[in-house]
């Protein structure tokens, strides 16, 4: 029976490659190997003369040939070298050095380019410096960067105390702990002369186009954690964040590919003699996928033999793969012209590509990186590695919500699903409700919450990502409301696909067995993914946020009990078209209860 | 020509456009992406430059100094940034492992003209966003101590810098430069990329669904309808970028030269509307349409920044102020190239509408 499958799945597979390949006309591979040379062209040019965007913002003018040499390095500028001081002011530039002082014009403008300028010199001397003979002469003054790990508790947040570093006047500085000796450190630096010059000028060559963008000088020398007083600031891993995007690129044009399959399945229902086959719905699925999960390994495997990555990039790239794949499959299907498929996928893509992208910029700086799998690829690119924990902690979440996605589109796949045009929230509220089927509605509501668990927490680490740099009393409260609102939604979207089909169905007494069986969902959910790995996040101070209500048993069910039974309450009493105001009610409630018991009930 | 039946197809197209609710997707997409590179802003600079922050970080953090006392420790008290405790090395460490301080500072007792450099010791909490705004504001503090010591080692130097009279800090972080020389150009430029990716679909759609016939019997020719697609994706696209326009003014920033910026956009619009067409009826599928589009636009864009002068280029130089008239020229060979290429277009849709309809 198991052969059976898999010899189903691989010639439903060698048949979708051998369609392709005719689709894919003799008229489209020369074109496309011909842009592909073209692209190696114009990428190789533009990595030559870099880019032109910024050329000549700022306009300077001076009478100092040395200034004038220096301004002509930077592209940003147009300089005029001129002896005549009242010509060089009639051109009103935002920078004037004249007789060995500079004036600064009195707009952004100005300032910024007085930065620009700043930017310059400092790589000017810094070129000088590092080329000093005597090297202890030019860098006086180093910095050895120590780490220590400061646990945080959560009962802190409990009874009421701020964590963070805003120590009330006037507290104690004495440590409530009992001190341990500690040998001081050393006053030798652990590398030679040569060594240390030799990290240095390797760093000058990272200030790259991209880098110029922020403006952050970057990288310290690689020397274990010296660095000289310009240099201790973190830097971006701009190389490695580059790279990414070469490995990103390819797995979603492939997943393009996979979408279009899908859809062009639903035109002219042809994807009937599919759904007539033998074959059960998971085998076409998997007939269909292989050829295109295949080929992204494949793009994958080559880059990182190109890049000179480890093959551990292709283990934590895996389940982004899959991740593209199963929205693929789900945008395929559900979409109902081609303008609704471009724009949902350009969607899902934009926002899983920030998803992946943002949290590795922070790679060097923040635990919350580690939620994004391509922070293990920076780690990789940069020689650094990373553990089992990481693996497990950072991908997860796309296991878990592949997965599910895949469940779905596979109870799905069916000639009424597949063929209908109905507009898009309806067709999402048909395919949650076909998971709820009418025998056993609490059960399965129960077992639909566990699953959102995942996607619940996708979103909230997506909130997460963006608000954790904001100043800190505003980001928490942001967070806790739009976690608030995840979870109320999370929880009342099966209640209402329901509801929207049977309005009977939500007699009060229902309403209160619905209520509990997404309670218990929501909450055995909770408890699964905690023990998964949630350690890192809720070590820092947003994971209190998130999780703090996890250790009192009776407040977190009374929570999410009350939630839910808000916002279908106003669901039964206001009728369907109240599920916006419903769940805004909801998140109130909600929210208002997570902040009194993160300000430990004031 | 039938401009009458163009502007009925334009007008269809525009229509299906609301009622399919995709083009709110399209704008859900480009706030998405404005605000997240705002936030991304602000993280980055709460990482580099506190200063930027400083309406927000209005705490002293409390450090700790200890070793050797030197000019360190009336530099870091004269900050005002900070509080500075005198502790006890390892009384100091156990304080920041329970985030009473904020950061500890070991100095040794290496002579400012010694032959050895000075390695002083930072410990800081490790993942806490905290420790890298502590580090910036440390960093200005260890940059005046290195030029103070600098001086005192400064006739070992053997060849020293050429002295511009500018001061020898850390640069800022440059919000100007991000938010005017990337962002702008991104956001003024992503409805053009939407529209040409549009254009494709509302031609093989018409192509896949076998439409084709049923839109020639009605009097539009299918050169009509190709232009009248064509004008649907391209009229939306100075609407999307004078709101984006709009939007900034209304964030306080400042944007010289709209008119010009819209002409710009209009024209490299439509030039990318017009590549995107010319595949969709050269492949009349598409997913290779599509493929081969989006391949095509990447080596343009990359072509076109690797040239001086290039839109994207202007668009900035013209927000700031800083264009000559220059650009009008750059904008007259571009009407020039897009005169051809609408030439061009429309020969190639009159043969495909002859192919399809005479062809069976």
């Amino acid at each position: 029976m198991r052969g059976a499958a898999a010899r189903d799945i691989l010639s439903i597979g060698r048949w979708e490659v051998r369609r392709t390949a005719t689709s894919m006309s003799r008229e489209v591979v020369p074109v496309a190997i011909l842009l592909f040379v073209l692209l190696i062209f114009a990428t190789g040019y533009v990595q030559q003369t870099g880019m032109h965007l910024q050329d000549g913002m700022f306009t300077a003018g001076t009478d100092s040939p040395e200034v004038a040499s220096l301004l002509s390095s930077d592209p940003r500028f147009v300089a005029f070298l001129s002896s005549d001081e009242t010509l060089l002011q009639a051109a009103d530039p935002d920078l004037l050095f004249t007789r060995g002082a500079l004036s600064v014009a009195e707009t952004d403008k100005g300032s910024a380019a007085a930065n620009a300028i700043q930017t310059d010199y400092v790589s000017y001397l810094t070129a000088v410096y590092n080329r000093e003979g005597d090297l202890f002469a030019a860098y006086p003054l180093w910095i050895d960067l120590q780490y220590v790990e400061s646990e945080l508790d959560f009962t802190a947040t409990q009874s009421g105390q701020q964590i963070g570093s805003l120590r009330r006047m006037g507290a104690s500085l004495i440590p409530d702990r009992p001190v341990v000796e500690l040998p001081t450190p050393s006053p030798e630096l652990g590398a030679s002369k040569e060594e240390l010059r030799a990290a240095l000028v390797a760093s000058e060559g990272d200030e790259s186009a991209v880098a110029r963008y922020t403006d952050t000088l970057s990288s310290g020398p690689d020397l274990g954690d010296y660095a000289t007083p310009s240099q201790i600031t973190p830097s971006l891993p701009f190389d490695a964040i580059v790279l990414i995007f070469v490995f990103i690129f390819p797995l979603y044009f492939t997943s393009q590919f996979f979408m279009m399959s899908i859809m062009n399945e639903r035109i002219d229902r042809r994807g009937e003699i599919l759904l007539s086959t033998p074959a059960r719905p998971w085998v076409v699925i998997a007939g269909k996928m292989l050829p295109y999960l295949v080929l992204m390994v494949a793009v994958t495997a080559i880059l990182t033999i190109h890049t000179g990555a480890t093959f551990a990039v292709i283990v934590a790239l895996v389940p982004v793969i899959f991740f593209f794949l199963a929205g693929a499959l789900l945008i395929g299907m559900t979409s109902r012209s081609f303008k609704e498929l471009s724009f949902i996928s350009i969607f899902f893509s934009t926002i899983a590509t920030s998803y992946l992208f943002f949290p590795s910029i922070f790679a060097h700086i923040h635990v919350i990186s580690l939620i994004s799998p391509l922070t293990l690829v920076i780690y990789d690119l940069e020689g650094g590695g990373f553990t089992l924990g990481d693996y497990f902690y950072s991908t997860f979440l796309f296991w878990a919500t592949s997965a599910i996605i895949f469940a779905i589109c596979i109870v799905n796949f069916r000639e009424e699903r597949l063929f209908s045009l109905h507009p898009l929230r309806m067709k999402m509220r048909e395919y949650v409700a076909a998971l709820i089927p009418a025998s056993h509605p609490f059960a399965a509501l129960f077992g639909l919450t566990i699953c959102t668990i995942p996607f619940v927490l996708m979103a909230q680490m997506m909130g997460l990502v963006v608000l954790f740099n904001l100043p800190l009393p505003l980001s928490l409260v942001l967070l806790v409301v739009i976690a608030a609102f995840i979870e109320e939604w999370a929880k009342s979207v099966g209640i209402f696909a329901v509801y929207s089909r049977r309005p009977s169905f939500l007699t009060w007494k229902n309403l209160i067995l619905c209520c509990l069986a997404v309670m218990a969902g929501f909450f055995i959910g909770e408890k699964l993914l905690l023990f998964a790995t949630l350690a890192q996040i809720s070590e820092s101070l947003f994971g209190a946020a998130l999780f703090s209500s996890l250790h009192v048993l009776w407040l977190p069910l009374t929570l999410h009990f009350t939630g839910a039974f808000v916002v279908t309450a106003i669901l039964k009493v206001a009728g369907p078209r109240s599920y916006p105001v419903a769940l805004l009610g909801g998140t109130a409630v909600h929210s208002i209860y997570n902040l009194f018991i993160l300000t430990g009930g004031i | 020509m039938g401009w009458h039946h163009v502007g009925t197809i334009a007008k269809k197209e525009i229509r299906s456009l609301g009622t399919e609710k995709t083009i709110v997707f399209a704008i859900l997409l480009q706030i998405f992406i404005a605000m997240f590179s705002s936030f991304l802003l602000v993280g980055l600079a709460a990482m580099y430059d506190p200063d930027a922050l400083a309406e927000y970080s209005t705490t002293r953090d409390p450090i700790a100094y200890t070793g050797t006392a030197s000019p360190l420790l009336n530099q870091l008290k004269e900050e005002g940034d900070f509080r500075v405790y005198e502790m006890d090395f390892s009384t100091a460490i156990a304080a920041l492992e329970e985030r009473k301080i904020s950061a500890v500072v070991w100095v040794p007792d290496t002579a400012p003209d010694a032959e050895q450099p000075i390695k002083i010791t930072l410990y800081t909490i490790q993942n806490d966003i905290r420790s890298s705004v502590v580090n910036t504001k440390l960093k200005d503090v260890f940059l005046a101590y290195e030029a103070d010591l600098r001086e005192v080692r400064g006739d070992r130097l053997t060849a020293p810098p050429v002295d511009l009279g500018l001061p020898n800090e850390a640069p800022r972080t440059n919000f100007f430069e991000f938010v005017y020389g990337l962002l702008i150009p991104l956001l003024i430029f992503m409805p053009a990329i939407i529209s040409a990716a549009l254009i494709i679909d509302f031609i093989t759609e018409e192509f896949q669904h076998n439409t084709i016939e049923t839109l020639i019997s009605t009097p539009a020719s299918f050169s009509d309808m190709v232009w009248g697609k064509v004008l649907a994706c391209f009229v939306i696209v100075p609407v999307q970028s004078g709101a984006w326009l709009i939007l900034l003014m209304a964030n306080g920033i400042a944007i010289q030269g709209t008119m010009p910026i819209l002409l710009h956009v209009s024209a490299g619009a439509l030039g990318m509307i017009l590549l995107s067409a010319f595949c969709a009826l050269h492949y009349r599928e598409r997913t290779n349409a599509q493929f081969i589009f989006s391949t095509a636009l990447v080596v343009v864009i990359m072509a076109a920044l690797a040239l001086p002068g290039n839109p994207a280029n202007l668009i900035v130089r013209l927000s700031v102020g800083a264009a000559g008239p220059a650009h009008w020229l750059v904008l007259g060979g571009m009407a020039v190239l897009l005169i051809m290429a609408i030439a061009v277009l429309d020969r190639y849709a009159r043969k495909v509408g002859r192919d399809y309809t005479g062809g069976r």
